[in-house]
């Protein structure tokens, strides 16, 4: 008996206890999102609407120029470019890798993981020398006879889609990978037995059961695409400037605050939204959801 | 209001970095071979005379300078910036007066004085060329905007700083004297011309590679990049006709710490023989006119301040008080 008072004694306080410690566990993390995050985006907005004047001078300034509307035309192009391009090839390396032999898959996995790795200038600056017209892709095609003029591969959209894809499709790969590897493969024979063909299995139950994860890797790739700054700058031309390029001369070179700020919160706010319609999107394929 | 904002976002900046100590002083460069030289023709030697450590920094970037100043939590002593932002941020009240009691700027060339800032060391923009890819070099501005007599890609800054649309002038025909203040539509028509065939860049080793490759074998090039891939083997040509000149500079930002250390580090920067080391080492040539004496001949003829006669000087103040209207009519331009 005196066991069983001790122990309902030790538990009956354990709520109290857990429900202070959740309390104390979220206040450094409310802080750390605070400083880091809501009080930097605060003073954006802000400068934003109060420099150089107050006002809406800078958004009406974004949105009535012709060129910035064209940078945030090219934003948007480019990264969708980049999404459908990683989706393409990164559905079949997810699909081989979730079916080949283990041995095999982490060889592949070290191969993604080491490139990711790798400094982002430095795989930058090794695209720039492969595309170039004096470089060894086009020195390659014209070798073999295949072209009599180097093609321009860099420099240009050409360019800044194929630097960007390759640098993306890791984000791609990992999540697909993981939603096709928890795919029952029985539920394939089963659509074979009940008569679907090659193509019928691959829409009607291979895509819909990966689209968690498709959706999820397609997002992350768009959301970071939209705020790339590194190999845009390096493998574009100027014709197809995106916006982190544009609010970076904002404020390192122009110091106009005013101008990054709006260019940057535009860029944020675009970017939550499609955040937040990917979730109900998510929500909606997940049939154990809700 | 504004400045408390200011303040929290950079808290987590100064709270890494920590208050400076009197005996030691932050520089702040551009980062790379000409920061590395700089540590070694100005810092080593300042830390020997004065026991004043120089804790290296960097790369120079103004939104952080101009957080650091609002913030009133400066921790750049002394920064090398461009000879335009210098003249801008001087007038928008961002910088100390330097202290002329301290610097001795009488052997200092006048053009990159001003009361906030001297220079640093003064480069052109040449006319350089890969002399092993093409069969002729341009040689002024009017052939790199040739691209009959010259066909092939040329390459150009790509930012709105002085340089290019300069040189798309004095192609055009405007007389040296004339430049100012700037026809930007003139300018803009005139590099229309040639803009399918130009390849940006964005940093000097970016310069170096298209170069070097012959992925565009001539274009503007700063003439100290000239020197260095004249050094690494490659045959090269580099045309002084009518090089562009502008000025690196230093300057203290407002509130720094160490004032005092930072008049003392600009007085030994831009004295005669820091300033011919930094020369000897990057092929940017002294503000100090007494350091041409210290250099062996040889190499003092490499440097833009022996090509005086064909030189052309762009004008700091005009780009200072038109910065910001003509960066957004050049990307403007570009983006088209």
């Amino acid at each position: 008996m005196s066991t069983y008072s001790d122990a309902s004694g030790a538990i009956a306080p354990l709520p109290k206890v857990r429900r202070a410690t959740g309390f104390g566990g979220v206040l450094p993390a409310l802080a750390f999102v605070t400083i880091f995050f809501i009080a930097p985006v605060a003073v954006l907005l802000l400068r934003s609407v109060l420099e150089p004047v107050p006002g809406f001078g800078n958004y009406a300034q974004l949105i009535g120029s012709a060129t910035y509307l064209k940078i945030f035309a090219n934003t948007f192009i480019v990264s969708g470019l980049v999404t459908v391009i990683s989706l393409l090839i990164g559905f079949p390396v997810a699909w081989a890798l979730a079916i080949m032999p283990r041995r095999l898959t982490s060889v592949i996995f070290a191969i993604l993981l080491l490139s990711m790795w790798t400094n982002l200038l430095a795989r930058t600056y090794a695209w720039m020398v492969l595309l170039q017209r004096t470089g060894l892709i086009n020195k390659m095609l014209i070798g073999m006879g295949l072209i009599d003029k180097p093609l321009a591969l860099v420099n240009n959209l050409t360019g800044v889609t194929i630097g960007m894809t390759y640098i993306m499709l890791p984000f791609i790969i990992l999540p697909l990978y993981g939603v096709i590897r928890k795919i029952d493969p029985s539920t394939l024979q089963a659509a074979a037995l009940c008569g679907a063909n090659r193509w019928q299995c691959l829409t009607r139950v291979l895509l819909p059961l990966a689209m968690p994860g498709m959706a999820a890797g397609a997002l992350m790739v768009f959301v970071m695409s939209l705020g790339y700054f590194v190999t845009p700058s390096l493998l574009g031309g100027t014709a197809n400037m995106m916006l982190a390029e544009l609010i970076a001369q904002f404020v390192q070179s122009l110091v106009n605050w005013g101008m990054g700020g709006a260019a940057a919160l535009v860029l944020l706010v675009v970017t939550l939204s499609l955040y937040a319609v990917q979730l109900r999107f998510v929500g909606n394929q997940n049939p154990g959801g809700r | 209001m504004k400045t408390t904002f200011a303040v929290a976002a950079v808290a987590a900046f100064v709270a890494v970095s920590g208050p400076a100590h009197a005996d030691n002083m932050v520089f702040s460069s551009w980062g790379g071979t000409t920061q590395d030289a700089q540590k070694a023709a100005w810092a080593s030697p300042f830390t020997e005379k004065t026991g004043i450590t120089v804790v290296q920094d960097g790369p120079t970037d103004y939104g952080k300078l101009k957080a650091m100043v609002e913030a009133g939590q400066v921790t750049w002593d002394v920064v090398d910036v461009e000879g335009d932002y210098a003249a801008q941020a001087g007038k928008n009240g961002q910088l100390e007066k330097l202290d002329f009691s301290v610097i001795d700027k009488s052997k200092l060339d006048p053009r990159f004085v001003t009361d906030y800032s001297v220079g640093s060391f003064y480069y052109s923009f040449v006319i350089g060329c890969n002399a092993d890819a093409v069969s002729a070099c341009p040689k002024t501005w009017a052939d790199l905007f040739d691209t009959a007599k010259f066909p092939g890609k040329r390459t150009f800054y790509k930012w709105s700083a002085p340089g290019v649309i300069e040189a798309a002038l004095l192609a055009d025909g405007v007389a040296a004297d004339k430049l100012y203040p700037l026809d930007l539509d003139r300018a803009f028509k005139k590099l229309d011309t040639i803009k399918s065939d130009i390849v940006w860049w964005s940093g000097g080793a970016q310069s170096q590679q298209l170069l070097a490759s012959a992925e565009a074998p001539f274009g503007s090039i700063w003439n100290g990049r000239m020197t260095a891939l004249a050094a690494s083997g490659i045959k090269t040509e580099t045309s002084w006709e009518q090089n562009i000149t502008a000025a690196d500079s230093l300057v203290v930002p407002k509130g720094s710490p160490n004032v005092e250390a930072a008049m003392k580090f600009i007085a030994m920067a831009t004295s005669a023989e820091p300033q011919a080391a930094l020369a000897k080492a990057t092929g940017y040539a002294p503000i100090n006119v007494d350091s041409a004496k210290l250099m062996d001949p040889e190499t003092a003829k490499t440097l833009p301040d022996q090509q005086t006669a064909s030189q052309v000087n762009a004008d700091m103040n005009y780009w200072a008080d038109n910065r910001d209207a003509i960066g957004e009519k050049w990307y403007a331009w570009q983006a088209k």
